[in-house]
């Protein structure tokens, strides 16, 4: 090999190797991007705890906040006081919408009395609405603007930060 | 009082590692003897003091001091203290110091032992080293201080990682493991020296084979011993996920695997020693970019530790490592190219190199494979995932590939060969393998992964066989001893190549299980109410009682166990359990699991009502999963014969020889040397 | 050894090259669609297992939304894309660009290649051995040779 060209190597090994460790440092692997974020609310129907029916129309032409949990879930009960909050402040301007994700209604229920219960409808999903969202793991809230399009995106338990920045994206000052 | 002198034991620890490093490097300069000898009893002493810092992190998690925020986060008054003493290793900055304690340990060892000799090359395997284990300790003086403290100090602590807690393996996986990272940073140090002094003939390459076959040991043993780990405490019923950190562990033992064979290529020919030289360093590269994946948080993995600031740090050393030992290879380049012509095609020498490029193919497919989603994420911020259907279809063939060569190379001569040797050595092999696989077939065997293994497996086993039995009659009838007197005087006069076998045998045991395990598993799952049954594989299983109760050493856990009652072939009854630990916020499943000698019944709890005594349960019935643990044994004895010591042997016999009966049970022995 | 075994093994190999071919293709390992594709994909709530293997919430949830959509007459495809569309390519466990496996695959050819051209790359005529050396006493020469080295 002629001298000189071989040290070339070096930086063509060296740059995106380096690279590469340095992109992705602070990258937290466990938060995955949502695809549903910019797209229009899925269609749906589903029973709700009280018996009655709620569906995607349901949500239309006001603000909407609905969030997925379920009575197995531990970081739901510290969310929950958040959304109370939210709900009694705000109960004007935006509705909030729960999910049961894979629990039984009884024990949905049954969580509810327990820790309060805000007043607003609680649909309980076999599952495939939660997929439509691409939801995770509870707890995970979506806020859906009046247009019927999902804005933003919380993972895991929503804090009183959360619950402001995703409000103010769908138009609403929770101040 | 404790974790201030611990803390004191890093940074003085730190200062040691950097005072070896000037005073190697200055011996080596000034060829000053005193100076590398004070090297080498700062870093005895690094040693010692990261064993005080280890200690006193022992107490600590003993003594439950939840004024230290590591305790605090690992640890909790109810942990009982097997857990604690080994909750070292359980999260990033205690495994860090374990590490550092490791790392000092092998470097103390080498430098000790080779004290007197290589007097060229030992001041350069100080400073490699000695700048190695500085690395680590800075890491532990400045982002990952695991004698960080916490105030207030708690009343109670988060207690382990549920995961980890829940298996005395833990206390035995980890340290294999990390014995087999830490040591190969000495096979690196020893490629360092020999490229900075200019001596990289067989010299080096005797010592580094010596030094890259110890750690691979360890390695080996802690792959093996955490698929285990994982299978018994995991519960779905499988034992290795590809998962980044089961990967991380597999690079660098694959890329050690491909070192070891070519070394023996390099030793007979002497050529080589770029590829062999680039292996040591792309080897002990890939232990820190393991480190580097599991301990910084960038992939998300079952093993993976919260995000932590030390990702530059592994960042920079990566890149220091790499970049110190190509620039050295590329320095050293034009001494070392080879400029022999190649080896014939049909030979020793170029099986070897074949099975080179399979062992980097995989090891590179694994790190591509693994990087793959860093990569992307980088470059367009999309999230993509790379898992077991992805490794599984690329890595099989070049596994089978591998199990082929297992059995042409050792068999084929050096230099080359003719038709009618191929005939004599491999006709019979391949004979007695198509006839097995037909008796597989004939068995019920299925689909080409099971019958192409059991071909290929057999292949190698006759041909090994073959070798074993043709040199012990030789030797029996030249020498007039027994044939099996023969076979164990001519292995233990060749260690090296019939452990070498030993590890083969064991590795084709390993890919028979591995294969009919993978695709010939049943599972089922069921609800059962107490006293009913469900059936699998001519097993009945009887949900017998649903108990919930606190663990007895820990009343914070509560258990929910599910006893059920099996009939078939066997019969008998197991435990399956649910573990709530208050540190985590799902249950830990505790697999029941019944071994037998072809099959294990395998039952996990999948939810359980105990008011209403109904259990949900998966049931498992895995062929041969147990031949996989006894393979993976008989490959670390293999390796481990082979790696014997052979001077102790001849001295005793000297010692013998001389007539000197009386002499102690112990010669003092040149044992490790090459 | 009798010269009549060489060739019988080889013909034995080739035989059963072709019956394991048979078997590769008819074998009865064909696994119902909805195993096969829940294997393929990421359980959302855990970190590096498949829906197949996971027993988590989600994990049941995508298993039973698998089999509902075959159930209603969608191709493996199709439920793919659904799972795509709604969590990302994340969701794959096998990454759909080709890149993914071309590299590595065209990387290991082409390194196998470079071996093969080294390795029959012209050589000084090979030396011709002494006739009156028989098969019988090289090869025991070439086994001592061998038992004296690793």
């Amino acid at each position: 090999m002629r001298s000189g060209v071989r040290w070339l190597l070096l930086p063509v090994l060296l740059l995106p190797v380096g690279w590469l460790l340095f992109a992705n440092i602070g990258v937290d692997p466990r938060t995955i991007p949502s695809r549903v974020v910019g797209k229009a609310l899925p269609t749906f129907s589903l029973p709700t705890l009280d018996g009655t029916t709620l569906t995607d129309a349901d949500l239309v032409g006001r603000p909407a906040v609905i969030n997925f949990w379920a009575s197995w879930c531990g970081p739901c009960v510290d969310e929950h006081p958040v959304l109370l909050d939210a709900a009694q402040r705000l109960g004007g301007e935006v509705q909030l919408v729960g999910v049961v994700y894979q629990d039984s209604p009884e024990r949905a229920a049954a969580w509810l009395r327990r820790y309060g219960d805000g007043g607003w409808p609680d649909a309980v999903d076999d599952g495939s609405l939660a997929i439509d969202f691409g939801v995770t793991g509870p707890p995970e809230t979506y806020f859906v603007d009046a247009d019927g399009i999902i804005r933003d995106r919380v993972v895991g338990p929503v804090s009183t930060r959360a619950m402001a920045e995703g409000l103010a994206a769908i138009g609403v000052d929770a101040s | 009082m404790l974790p201030t002198i611990g803390h004191a034991a890093i940074v003085v620890a730190l200062a040691l590692s950097l005072y070896a490093t000037l005073a190697f490097g200055l011996g080596a300069r000034r060829r000053d003897r005193s100076a590398v000898a004070s090297g080498r009893h700062a870093m005895l002493a690094a040693f010692a003091l990261a064993a005080a810092a280890s200690v006193a992190m022992m107490a600590s998690l003993l003594g439950h001091d939840f004024s230290i925020a590591y305790v605090a986060r690992n640890n909790a008054t109810t942990t009982p203290p097997f857990y604690s003493v080994i909750s070292l290793w359980a999260a990033l900055e205690g495994s860090i110091l374990f590490w550092a304690l490791l790392l000092t340990g092998w470097s103390g060892l080498v430098l000790h032992r080779y004290r007197n000799r290589h007097a060229e090359l030992m001041p350069w395997v100080g400073v490699t080293l000695a700048l190695v284990s500085a690395f680590f300790f800075a890491v532990m003086a400045w982002p990952g201080n695991p004698f960080e403290r916490l105030t207030p100090v708690p009343a109670e602590g988060n207690g382990p990682n549920a995961l980890l807690q829940n298996h005395p393996f833990m206390g035995l996986h980890p340290p294999l493991l990390y014995l087999g990272y830490t040591g190969l940073a000495v096979p690196f140090a020893f490629g360092v020296a020999a490229l900075v002094t200019g001596r990289t003939q067989a010299e080096w390459l005797a010592i580094v084979r010596r030094w890259t076959v110890i750690p691979w040991i360890f390695l080996t043993a802690g792959i093996v011993a955490g698929a285990w780990w994982s299978y018994e405490v995991l519960g779905w019923g499988g034992y290795w996920a590809w998962d980044p950190v089961e990967n991380a562990a597999l690079m660098p033992w694959l890329a050690a695997t491909a070192f070891i064979h070519s070394s023996m290529v390099a030793e007979r020919r002497g050529g080589l020693r770029v590829f062999t030289m680039a292996l040591v360093v792309f080897t002990f590269v890939l232990t820190l970019v393991g480190t580097f994946l599991t301990r910084s948080g960038v992939v998300a993995s079952v093993h993976a530790f919260t995000a932590s600031s030390i990702g530059p740090w592994f960042a920079v050393a990566i890149l220091l490592a790499l970049g110190g030992g190509l620039g050295l290879l590329l320095w050293r380049l034009p001494a070392l190219a080879d400029r022999r012509p190649p080896p014939l095609a049909v030979s020793r020498e170029s099986a070897f190199l074949l099975n080179n490029v399979l062992f980097l193919g995989l090891t590179v497919v694994v790190l591509f494979g693994t990087m793959l989603p860093m990569v992307v994420e980088a470059a367009t911020g999309e999230r993509i995932s790379v898992g077991a259907p992805y490794f599984n279809a690329i890595n099989a063939p070049l596994f089978a590939a591998l199990i082929f060569l297992m059995a042409i190379g050792p068999a084929l001569p050096w230099g080359g060969t003719s038709w009618s040797t191929i005939r004599e050595r491999f006709a019979g092999p391949a004979l007695l393998a198509v006839a097995l696989t037909l008796a597989g077939v004939l068995l019920g065997m299925r689909g080409i992964a099971q019958l192409g293994t059991l071909f290929l497996a057999v292949f190698v086993v006759g041909v090994l066989g073959d070798e074993v039995v043709r040199g012990a009659r030789s030797r029996a009838r030249t020498r007039g001893e027994p044939p099996p007197v023969a076979a164990w005087r001519l292995a233990t006069r060749n260690r090296r190549r019939y452990g070498g076998y030993l590890v083969h045998a064991g590795i084709c045991l390993m890919a028979i299980s591995v294969a009919v395990s993978a695709t010939g598993a049943r599972q089922a799952a069921a609800t059962l109410d107490v006293g009913e049954s469900m059936t699998i594989g001519g097993y009945t299983l009887t949900l017998r009682e649903v108990v919930v109760e606190p663990l007895p050493d820990d009343a914070r856990v509560i258990e929910t166990r599910a006893v059920v009652d099996y009939g078939g072939a066997q019969s008998g009854s197991l435990a399956t359990a649910q573990r709530d630990y208050p540190s985590s916020t799902t249950p830990i499943a505790t697999p029941g699991v019944r071994t037998f000698a072809t099959e294990d019944l395998y039952v996990t709890l999948l939810q359980a009502d105990a008011n209403g005594g109904a259990a949900s349960l998966q049931v498992f019935l895995n062929p041969l999963v147990a031949w996989i643990w006894v393979g993976g044994f008989v490959v670390v004895a293999g390796a481990v014969f082979a790696a014997w010591p052979e001077r102790r042997r001849l001295a005793m016999a000297e010692v013998a020889a001389a007539g000197r009966r009386d002499a102690p049970a112990s010669v003092p022995a040149e044992g490790a040397s090459p | 050894m009798r010269a009549w075994v060489g060739p019988l093994a080889v013909a034995a190999v080739l035989a059963l090259g072709g019956i394991l071919a048979v078997a590769a293709i008819t074998g009865p390992r064909a696994e119902p669609v909805a195993q096969t594709l829940a294997a393929e994909l990421r359980c959302p709530d855990c970190q590096a297992l498949s829906v197949a293997e996971s027993r988590t919430a989600a994990a049941n949830a995508i298993r039973a939304e698998i089999s509902a959509q075959l159930a209603a007459g969608r191709t493996a495809d199709e439920v793919r894309q659904h799972f795509v569309d709604r969590y990302g390519s994340w969701i794959l466990l096998r990454p759909a660009s080709p890149l993914a496996w071309l590299l590595p695959l065209l990387a290991i050819a082409a390194s196998v290649g470079v071996l093969g051209l080294w390795l029959l790359r012209r050589r000084p005529a090979p030396v011709t051995e002494p006739a009156q050396v028989d098969d019988e006493t090289r090869r025991r020469l070439a086994r001592e040779a061998e038992s004296l080295d690793g």
